[in-house]
């Protein structure tokens, strides 16, 4: 009996010890998993910091056209705010509408190359001109001003985070103060928990009968905030807890108060979610901490509870309420005084509206990621806190998705068998729009709607572009001649009949619109009138692989075909493709590489990567113009006249684009200083049964509309000489670099060359 | 201390001399190509504008193999041994003409081809006149920055200003001149090449403007080790500006590197 007793007592005392000794051995694993953890965040990387993509910087120049309503939306979009009287502190600005003139005090911002610091200007118009800017500090007259470039969106992972990290010493200390008044008064007396704190909330969560405190100091908030999530349960409250007291144990009261100054969520802005007093302050106040009044600083103190609920920005009088609670903590506390008291409750709350990032070019941001995916891994994208610089013009993006949206709704109102089949199957189209001189794509919509489809029909999708071909047939010709010893010239007689043309033993036959022939036409009117068989006997008689050759030359890069049909458009191409070919034409016989991404900065504003412009002449000069000059007879009198019957009125060349199955409707046109290329079809096999003039004409012609409204009128200027070494093509003495051997250009092309030039 | 006007005689005299020379010597070989020149502002500059600016990066080795000289220069030297040269018209020569004008095979001669030294024509913001336009003047004020800022030696602000020049005036050859410079200064002297082309196609009547535009030609190809062409391109800046120094000073230096025995 007494032997089984023992046995059942040593069995026990050992299952007890091996039980404690699990325990503690258990225990003390876990505590050193919770060291490790605090330890490896204080020291290691504790914030990510998403990528930031920003639009092209604004130049205003004196005579620039430019309206006052433009350039507060602008100013607005930037973050100004207007203030009553004259600016006194960065990011506010005054529009005098009595005397034409806005007085803005700039934001400091860094470039890649250079560090603008902010200063006060004033921009005087007349009428809708900049007549004379001036720098206000100074008095100096100042010719031209740069704006700062739009933040256009963030690149991150789950959630953005908007964060500007501070030392505590650059903290005001009446931030400090005013945050430790209401949230851990007993900070620098306890040990990372405060048994008081937690007696007080348990004691009004019992009287409450339900969670309404949680007594957590400063520094389980920060642990919380750090490694764990926000549900109120003791299985989260635990490890909370045993953090706290190792952080505090391992690091000083004032890196545990710098780390939760940076690290606490303060409200939310759009997708950006702001982190930290400093952003805090950007965002409520516009202004640094060290600007704070005491109002100001009692109300950033008091959204640590709720940022949100709060937020003067949805609830002006809880955020009074509240800011006013803290005041009179800090009045109790002796923190302020009863004048700063009384002097912070007749403050007034921000009263700026809330300018959201919204992301307003999600296609051409879809493009640059892709660009930067070549030299950026995702994790340095969405981590890192680079400073992406794009060519990207937010105005210009703006017209140029409502051109697309309405352009596209409008066809379907007037076509009905364009509407909607089933889910998938909607009618869609893309613009891109190019500054032809430096190549910068300046706008980008690749569909309809980026919610429903990220398909970017910019450059995904390849469609055959129909006759927005034919301008690289009559390049051709102008440049090459004939195989026959024909010279081109404008005036040149072609035939518009029917006719075959036989290749490899196959015979293809193309056909014009409606089977209507012209006869004799001159070379000018088969091109203003996009005629098919005109066209193709000039192809057959300059030789399809010297067209091939030509729109390669401009930028087209998928691969052509040398068959008859290429010369009506069959290869398939993408917008862009096409967009830089005809830029290509527009800048002089000058093609100007794509450019999305223009500089890359790191955190430390360090210039990663610098995409210059680059220019390199493919034709000539003389006869870039000269095609220019015909192109612009397709909008004067050709098929693209309806763009001037739409109001469309300065310069401009173009051509429109209809594949023969009516799958495919583009239109390409520009001035001398914008090109856009629009194209309207459906994803599937499915026919819009339009002309490029008739379905893709119209919105090119209201973007451009809105997009050249401010821009002054250009026409395109006649090349004063011909470079030295100015390409003419294969034959000649102009050659470039890496092409075949030259051939002797026919003599037609050497005299119109000779003429042209000297 | 010699009058500018003295000074400008000698210097055209100087260079009908090197053309004159250029023309009648024999086709020399070249071993390697020679360091960029010190200078390539245009001669009689504004005090500002002849701040010391840093060397460019040295031109690399002439390497066939990993860099073919472009086509042109290949086809022009074609056409010189097919064509039977025909002189120019006296005083006039052609662009033709003077294009082919290979070492050794210059058909000019100075009396027919060197015009005198012109006036300096450099200063952009001189050409900010009433009838300019505001984007042609912006353009110009944002230009003459950019050079301001290629003379300082920061070459890539510079070059971020230049850019903006040539998107708001598209039609404005200075910028796209000193963006040549620009890329000249940061290495990138097939860009150069490029941006000298759009310029030279943009300049009307400006023979001052077209001789700087020859010179830095002339200096991208000696840095991408092509002298012959080099040498061509500093005739064709002299022949329409005996005063550009640029030209000049880097044939003088392209002769004495042929004369030394070292070589």
């Amino acid at each position: 009996m007494l032997k089984s007793k023992l046995r059942i007592f040593s069995i026990s005392l050992v299952t007890l010890l091996v039980i404690t000794s699990s325990g503690l051995v258990f225990g003390a694993w876990y505590l050193k998993q919770l060291e490790d953890t605090v330890t490896k965040r204080f020291e290691g990387t504790k914030w990510i910091f998403p990528s930031k993509i920003y639009s092209d910087s604004y130049l205003l120049y004196v005579g620039i056209s430019l309206r006052l309503d433009d350039l507060a939306e602008k100013l607005r979009r930037l973050g100004y705010f207007e203030s009553q009287g004259a600016p006194k502190a960065r990011g506010e600005y005054r529009i005098s509408r009595s005397d034409g003139s806005v007085e803005i005090y700039l934001h400091d911002f860094e470039y890649p190359t250079e560090q603008l610091k902010g200063m006060p200007v004033r921009i005087v118009l007349q009428g809708t001109t900049v007549a004379r800017i001036e720098n206000l500090a100074t008095g100096q007259e100042m010719f031209h001003l740069e704006l700062e470039p739009e933040l256009v969106t963030g690149l991150y992972e789950r959630i953005w985070q908007e964060r500007t990290v501070v030392k505590l010493a650059d903290v005001p200390p009446l931030v400090t103060k005013a945050i430790l008044a209401v949230e851990d008064e007993r900070f620098f007396s306890h040990h990372g928990i405060d048994p008081i704190g937690i007696m007080r909330a348990m004691w009004v969560n019992l009287r409450n009968m339900s969670f309404q405190q949680g007594g957590s100091t400063l520094t389980q908030q920060l642990m919380k905030n750090f490694f764990l999530t926000d549900e109120r349960t003791m299985s989260r409250k635990i490890p909370e807890a045993l953090m706290a007291l190792i952080a505090e144990r391992k690091y000083s009261k004032e890196t545990i108060l710098e780390n939760y100054l940076n690290e606490i969520y303060l409200g939310q802005k759009g997708s950006q979610g702001i982190f930290g007093v400093w952003e805090a302050a950007q965002f409520y106040f516009a202004k640094p901490l060290s600007d704070l009044t005491v109002g100001e600083t009692a109300l950033l103190a008091g959204l640590v509870r709720a940022p949100n609920r709060l937020s003067p920005y949805r609830s002006a009088e809880l955020a009074t309420k509240r800011r006013n609670v803290v005041l009179a903590k800090l009045l109790d506390d002796r923190i302020i005084t009863r004048k700063q008291y009384d002097a912070a409750l007749r403050e007034k709350l921000p009263q700026r509206a809330l300018v959201k990032v919204t992301n307003d070019a999600p296609f051409y941001v879809d493009y640059l990621r892709r660009e930067l995916d070549e030299n950026y891994s995702s994790a340095v994208l969405n981590k890192e806190g680079l400073r992406i610089f794009s060519g990207l013009d937010l105005q210009l993006q703006r017209i140029a998705e409502r051109a697309l949206v309405e352009g596209l709704k409008k066809l379907e109102a007037a076509h009905p068998s364009l509407r909607r089949h089933s889910t998938d199957d909607g009618l869609e189209g893309a613009i891109v729009v190019l500054r032809p001189q430096t190549g910068e794509i300046k706008a980008m919509v690749g569909g309809r709607n980026y919610q429903k489809s990220q398909f970017n029909r910019v450059f995904q999708a390849k469609r055959q572009p129909g006759s927005v071909f034919k301008p690289f047939v009559y390049l051709a010709a102008l440049m090459y001649g004939g195989q026959s010893g024909a010279q081109y010239t404008p005036d040149s007689v072609l035939n518009d009949s029917p006719f075959t043309w036989s290749y490899d033993g196959q015979n293809w036959q193309p056909t014009n619109y409606n089977n209507e022939y012209f006869g004799a036409v001159t070379f000018r009117r088969a091109l203003e009138n996009s005629l098919n068989s005109a066209t193709s006997r000039l192809a057959q008689d300059v030789g399809i692989r010297r067209v091939r050759d030509i729109a390669q030359r401009l930028g087209i890069q998928s691969s052509l075909p040398a068959v008859p049909s290429l010369a009506l458009g069959s290869a398939e191409v993408t917008p862009l493709e096409v967009a830089v070919a005809f830029s290509t034409l527009a800048n002089g016989g000058v093609r100007a590489r794509p450019l999305a991404v223009r500089n890359v900065m790191d955190q430390n504003t360090r210039l990663l990567e610098k995409r210059d412009v680059r220019n390199e002449p493919v034709i000539n000069p003389q006869l870039a113009y000269r095609m220019n000059e015909l192109l612009k007879g397709v909008l004067d009198r050709g098929t693209g006249a309806a763009a001037r019957r739409f109001g469309f009125t300065r310069p401009a060349a173009g051509k429109t684009g209809t594949t023969n199955d009516y799958k495919d409707a583009w239109f390409v046109g520009y001035t001398p200083d914008l090109l856009a290329v629009v194209w309207v079809g459906f994803d599937g096999p499915r026919k819009i049964g339009l002309s490029g003039a008739e379905a893709a004409l119209p919105i090119w012609t209201d973007f451009m509309k809105s997009a050249t409204a401010s821009m002054p009128v250009t026409d395109f200027i006649a090349p004063a000489v011909e470079p030295e070494s100015a390409p003419a093509g294969k034959c000649g003495p102009f050659s470039r670099e890496g092409e075949p051997p030259a051939e002797p250009c026919p003599p037609a092309v050497q005299s119109t060359r000779s003429a042209e030039s000297l | 201390m010699l009058s500018l006007r003295t000074k400008n005689s000698l210097l055209g005299a100087t260079a009908g001399w090197l053309v004159f020379l250029y023309g009648c010597a024999p086709q020399r070989p070249y071993h390697a190509p020679l360091p960029p020149s010190s200078s390539t502002t245009p001669a009689l500059r504004t005090p500002q504008s002849t701040a010391p600016i840093p060397a460019p990066p040295p031109p690399e080795a002439p390497d066939t193999s990993r860099r073919p000289v472009p086509q042109e220069g290949k086809i022009r030297e074609q056409d010189i041994r097919t064509k039977s040269p025909t002189p120019p018209p006296a005083g006039k020569e052609t662009k033709e003409s003077s294009r082919q004008a290979g070492i050794g095979e210059s058909h000019a001669t100075p009396e027919a081809t060197v015009s005198p030294a012109l006036p300096d024509d450099s200063s952009l913001l001189a050409k900010i006149t009433p009838g300019v336009t505001p984007q042609r003047a912006a353009s110009l004020r944002l230009t003459d920055e950019g050079r301001k800022l290629l003379d300082a030696g920061d070459a890539a602000k510079a070059l971020t200003r230049l850019e903006r020049t040539i998107a708001i005036d598209s039609t404005n050859p200075y910028g796209y001149f000193y963006l040549a410079k620009a890329q000249n200064r940061l290495g990138g002297y097939k860009e150069s090449l490029n941006f000298l082309d759009v310029a030279e196609s943009r300049l009307s009547g400006e023979p001052f403007w077209l001789a700087e535009v020859h010179a830095l030609r002339g200096d991208n190809y000696r840095a991408l080790g092509q002298p012959q062409r080099a040498e061509t391109s500093y005739m064709q800046s002299l022949r329409l500006n005996s005063g550009n120094r640029t030209a000049a000073d880097a044939l003088l230096r392209l002769h004495a590197d042929a004369q030394s025995p070292t070589k």
